[in-house]
């Protein structure tokens, strides 16, 4: 079986004046298809920097990153904002819900800029909601909504272009343990069907749910367990 | 295909946030609103005052040189030729054929002889300027008909009685009958009225001794015919005579600067045949300049009005639009995260600035149309509205409201996808 994603000697160095501060160090990575991995680490030992890295909302400083069949690593910036809209759905701690459009019109963002038409959008995205038990909720604005209910709307806009992999960084971070064990509830059933998940998160209990955990430190993996 | 519809989504999405952001939008438009309408009807005030002091430039009438005849200083009169208690003096019909053949760029030149007389008709007397003069006088002179006509060559070749009368001597003659065809006596002789103008340009009249309103005009052939070669004007107390050939030499040039040539031979020319200061050189177009000056003055002053309010107005939409890219960091880092390409947020930005401006232009010309006519109706100053005094602004309001939507669109789309997510 390929790997879906593919690391090899992946380096982030962020240029602070002068001097480079190394945030990831020569990190070697396979993901496989289906896989539900858990990364954690302590503050500052570069869950965030890898997960956008995986994202493609940053490139490495140095080594080579293989999304499905594609070398990611040098795209120019329109490409990778393709590759994001098209490969990748995020899923953030503070839910990057756009405050001014209803559930709905969130949902449909990545669609958008894909380029799906109106009239399909409209299906796929009441679909979408009713996957995540919104379909009485779709006319509000995030505002109306619980912290649960955000973060759900926000797994529907990541579900939107069926995406090769589901990219969250502490997506329990800001809910209550009853409403994240919920979240969790909903990432496993997505497991279930065969969705891959990239999830960053400091809790044990949380990263119980995946089927494998990455220890990093200091931008170095550490330990690689499969549960 | 998908270009006509991503084409309409796009719009779709400008669009909305507009909507979304109702007091961003409204205010973006009254500053647009405010900027053009106040610009349109300054030029347009400004405009009105020009054509109005375009008209009365025009019956200045910039290309003419006249040439009075003056009486001499007291001083030189005794030096004067005096013939039998006679005095004679002023422009000569040979000065007419030197000043013709000399000057270069004359497009027409046209006499006068002027007089003072006694009138009546229906019982009542009056005095009177009679200005004999030549068919072109109406030409050069740009006068009014307000009824009839002016005498023609074929009047001036018969030396046919007819006169035009101005207005306010109808009236005083005729009162409510109409003048046309009836006969006005003058020192005695009858003259058939053949038409009526509004008054003699300022100009013209100049040094005929009687206000703008108190004239006669008669074909010069008829009046010579009549009255003999010389007149002789009665001086004060009467106790001397006086002789003038040729009372006004008006020459019309074939443009401005031919006139200050003109005029500079003319005064060349004269001075060399005159012993006297009998004579005095007049050129219009030295109270035109001094006008235009004024008018330059108040033209720059209404576009530095203008062109500050336009400038406030922009920096008003400048802030608002920066204020709005600033405030919506955080929004341009989850569309880019979500696949938006920077080419997609801009287009986002210019969509929403060019419907506010376009918005507020509309609405600022409708305003700026509507403004310098009630300024017409309630002050009666003249407005003209042209499509230039409308496009100007426009145009310029357009510049402001893309280029402070556009840069600051082009700084957010240009920023970091991960650090606009974190922006607060
Ligand atoms: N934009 C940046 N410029 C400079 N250094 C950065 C930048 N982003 C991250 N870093 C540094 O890189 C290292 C890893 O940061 P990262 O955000 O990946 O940590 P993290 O594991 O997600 O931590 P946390 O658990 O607190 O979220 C840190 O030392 C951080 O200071
Ligand atoms: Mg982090």
């Amino acid at each position: 079986m390929s790997a879906l994603v593919h690391l090899d000697d992946v380096w982030k160095i962020y240029q602070m004046g002068s001097a480079g501060v190394p945030a990831l160090c020569g990190i070697d990575l396979d993901i496989s298809e289906g896989e539900y991995v858990a990364i954690m680490g302590p503050s500052g030992s570069g869950k965030s920097t890898m997960l956008n890295l995986l994202g493609c909302l940053d490139r490495p400083t140095r080594g080579r990153y293989s999304l499905g069949d594609r070398d990611v690593s040098s795209l120019d910036d329109d490409e990778l904002s393709q590759i994001r809209g098209e490969r990748v759905g995020f899923i953030f701690q503070s839910f990057n819900l756009i405050p001014q459009l209803t559930v709905l019109q969130n949902i449909e963002v990545p669609l958008f800029y894909r380029g799906v038409p109106r009239h399909d959008r409209h299906p796929r995205s009441r679909e979408l909601a009713r996957l995540v038990a919104l379909s009485d909720r779709v006319d509000h604005k995030p505002a109306e909504l619980s912290g649960g209910q955000m973060q759900r709307v926000a797994i529907a806009r990541a579900l939107a272009n069926d995406p090769l992999m589901l990219l969250a960084d502490e997506p329990t971070g800001n809910l209550d343990s009853a409403t994240g064990s919920e979240i969790l509830t909903l990432f496993d059933q997505l497991h279930d069907r065969g969705r891959t998940i990239v999830m960053v998160t400091h809790e044990d209990f949380v990263a119980a749910h995946a089927s494998r955990a990455i220890q990093l430190l200091d931008g170095r993996i550490e330990s690689d367990r499969r549960n | 295909m998908k270009g006509v519809h991503k084409v309409v989504d796009v719009l779709g999405l400008g669009l909305h946030s507009l909507v979304v952001h109702k007091v961003r939008s409204a205010l973006t438009v009254v500053g647009i609103l405010f900027g053009v309408w106040s610009v349109i009807a300054m030029l347009a005030i400004n405009e009105g005052l020009s054509r109005e002091a375009q008209r009365t430039l025009r019956e200045l009438g910039s290309d003419n040189i006249i040439i009075d005849s003056v009486k001499p200083p007291a001083g030189e009169a005794k030096a004067g030729e005096q013939q039998w208690g006679i005095m004679h003096y002023g422009l000569t019909r040979q000065d007419v054929v030197r000043l013709r053949d000399n000057i270069p760029d004359v497009v027409r030149c046209v006499i006068t002889h002027r007089t003072l007389k006694k009138a009546y008709s229906n019982g009542r007397i009056g005095d009177v300027s009679v200005i004999a003069t030549e068919p072109t006088y109406a030409d050069v002179s740009r006068i009014d008909m307000l009824a009839g006509r002016f005498f023609r060559p074929d009047d001036l070749l018969r030396a046919k009685p007819h006169c035009v009368l101005t207005r306010s001597l109808a009236e005083a003659f005729f009162v409510c009958d109409d003048p046309l065809g009836k006969v006005l006596r003058i020192g005695g002789q009858p003259f058939v009225v053949v038409g009526i103008i509004r008054q003699l340009p300022a100009a013209l009249a100049v040094g005929s001794g009687s206000d703008v309103g108190n004239h006669v005009l008669v074909p010069i052939s008829a009046d010579r015919m009549r009255f003999g070669k010389f007149t002789v004007m009665f001086g004060q107390g009467g106790s001397t005579f006086e002789k003038v050939e040729i009372s006004q030499i008006i020459l019309q040039m074939k443009d401005e600067e031919s006139v200050i040539n003109g005029s500079a031979v003319a005064r060349n020319l004269l001075g060399r045949y005159h012993e006297k200061r009998d004579y005095e050189i007049r050129v219009p177009i030295e109270e035109i300049e001094a006008m235009r000056k004024n008018r330059r003055l108040w033209t720059l002053m209404f576009t530095a009005i203008a062109a500050v309010s336009l400038l406030v107005g922009g920096i008003g939409i400048m802030n608002i639009m920066l204020a709005s890219v600033t405030e919506r960091t955080r929004e341009i880092g989850i569309r880019r995260a979500l696949g938006a390409k920077k080419r997609d947020i801009v287009v986002q930005f210019l969509i929403e600035a060019v419907s506010l401006t376009a918005l507020g232009g509309l609405l600022g010309i409708a305003v700026g149309i509507v403004v310098p006519w009630a300024v017409e109706q309630i002050l009666g100053v003249m407005t003209v509205v042209t499509a230039m005094t409308m496009l100007l602004p426009l145009v310029m309001a357009a510049a402001v409201g893309l280029i402070s939507g556009l840069y600051p669109a082009i700084r957010a789309a240009k920023l970091d996808p991960i650090a606009a997510l974190r922006h607060e």
